[in-house]
């Protein structure tokens, strides 16, 4: 079912690109949030290096709530040589940003952001529901599609607000973990607690 | 505001290098072995054949050990107490959810022993991409080895795992494997799921208890899957089945193999 979801979200994403008046993208609208032909635009891209959704994975997503909510959905890739196959997964992130400081006018700190992501690896040994040759409850997990949390920190900036649409760049610091690595950890004192930590750094462009 | 920039892309590469180390995960199904954690099995067949054999052998049994990773930190350690192990043997399930990263875990407890070690490959191995895994980090699914003129062989008995496909195990190999000849004189056979079981392929069952009754040449058999421990002989061939303690229960067996005779004990830990 969530799949499903992710694939709603990602047609619903790429269906607003399609049969949107296309002149949003010369109009350098980002003073003019409420113009019509901007609205459903993603508020930011991002891209993100590790983490455990890919090497590189690239993201859009929209803001909530005076942005003390983002729903982000990302595409990540592991190329091969970096591991044995290439690995393809998309994401969807749900993060909350509880703190926020204004160090001048250009800079941000925001350095509490929770979160929340469940994770699809593209793949048929990658299942998410227990193929039909199996008995019923064989697996409980599915390799498919996990879910984790996470717990990071952003500055945000200026930088490349006056050369291009973006109004800011922020980059961002982040560490998590997952179900399927908690689940390994629990009970188990001589797995080190780092083992299952996945850290990741990126970059986001707000519009 | 220039200033600043450089310093962005400081801690940016700065962050990159750190990369190098391993710190940073890309997927749960990147696999990435370090030099110690490949072709396990075959190295340790090397290691096993530099030792000279004396007239007992002692070989020391574990398995199922899924999530188990602190029972099977204390299995090696109790291990390590007993010099007269020859060799380990671990019977499958190494890896619970087929992830890379806890068969990097299991292997780095069974890298502690002090003595030659085997993995058979479990059900729960191969999940996701936990065949490539076991393939990287151990080696081929079915493999054997020639100690003291015994011979060890590893099949791979997870019928399930290959939807039933008629292949798993392969019985022609093991056929060729327990082939007499003058390299050995009996054979211990090696497996997970054992073949009376529904995660068995029930159409090659008969032709797997034929082709360990047929040159009268099997010792016994060992496995795992069951968590349990019992010795049984279920088929009128009267070959002894031996299941093997899982790691949860801190106990595991210890068979010991004096001209072709056996001897099957508990040691608890």
């Amino acid at each position: 079912m969530w799949t499903q979801w992710h694939f709603k979200i990602a047609l619903i994403i790429s269906l607003v690109y399609l049969f949107h008046p296309t002149k949003t993208y010369a109009q350098y609208s980002k003073k003019n949030d409420s113009a019509n032909s901007a609205r459903f635009l993603p508020d930011y891209v991002k891209l993100q290096f590790a983490g455990g959704i890919g090497l590189l994975s690239a993201g859009v997503g929209y803001s909530f709530f005076k942005e003390k909510l983002e729903v982000s959905y990302f595409y990540g890739y592991v190329p091969k040589g970096v591991s044995i196959d290439d690995l393809h997964s998309v994401s969807l992130q749900v993060t909350a940003k509880f703190l926020r400081f204004k160090v001048n006018p250009d800079i941000e700190i925001v350095p509490l952001n929770v979160g929340w992501f469940i994770h699809h690896t593209f793949g048929n040994e990658y299942w998410i529901t227990l193929p039909p040759h199996y008995p019923d409850e064989y697996y409980w997990w599915s390799p498919g599609r996990n879910s984790g949390i996470f717990l990071g920190g952003e500055i945000k900036t200026k930088l490349l607000s006056n050369k291009t649409p973006a109004s800011g760049t922020a980059f961002y610091a982040r560490m998590g973990t997952r179900g399927l690595y908690i689940e390994s950890k629990i009970g188990n004192s001589s797995i080190p607690f780092r083992d299952i930590i996945e850290f990741g750094f990126g970059v986001a462009f707000y519009r | 505001m220039i200033k600043k920039n450089k310093t962005f892309i400081f801690f940016i590469a700065l962050m990159a290098l750190t990369a190098c180390d391993g710190m940073f995960d890309y997927s749960p199904y990147a696999i990435d072995f370090s030099e110690e954690n490949r072709n396990v099995n075959q190295k340790n067949i090397d290691k096993l054949l530099l030792r000279e054999p004396d007239d007992t052998l002692t070989i020391a049994f574990t398995g199922d050990t899924h999530r188990f990773f602190d029972q099977t930190d204390e299995f090696v350690k109790k291990a390590n107490q007993n010099p007269a192990i020859d060799f380990v043997i671990h019977v499958g399930d190494m890896a619970d959810f087929g992830l890379p990263k806890q068969y990097t875990w299991g292997n780095s407890y069974l890298l502690k022993l002090n003595f030659p070690y085997f993995v058979v490959v479990g059900n729960h191995d191969l999940v996701g991409n936990g065949l490539t895994a076991y393939n990287e980090m151990f080696g081929a699914l079915n493999f054997s080895f020639i100690y003291d003129s015994l011979k060890f062989i590893f099949i791979n008995t997870n019928g399930l795992e290959f939807k039933f496909n008629g292949k798993v195990p392969d019985v022609q190999w093991l056929d060729a494997q327990l082939r007499p000849n003058t390299d050995f004189s009996k054979a211990v056979v090696i497996f997970h799921v054992p073949p009376m079981d529904r995660d068995f392929d029930a159409l090659l069952e008969e032709a797997f208890q034929k082709s360990l009754a047929q040159n009268n040449n099997v010792l016994f058999t060992v496995h795992g899957h069951l968590h349990g421990h019992e010795i049984y002989k279920p088929y009128e061939d009267s070959i002894t089945y031996v299941n093997v303690y899982g790691v949860e229960n801190m106990k595991f067996n210890l068979i010991t193999i004096v001209n072709n005779q056996f001897d099957v004990d508990t040691v608890a830990f």
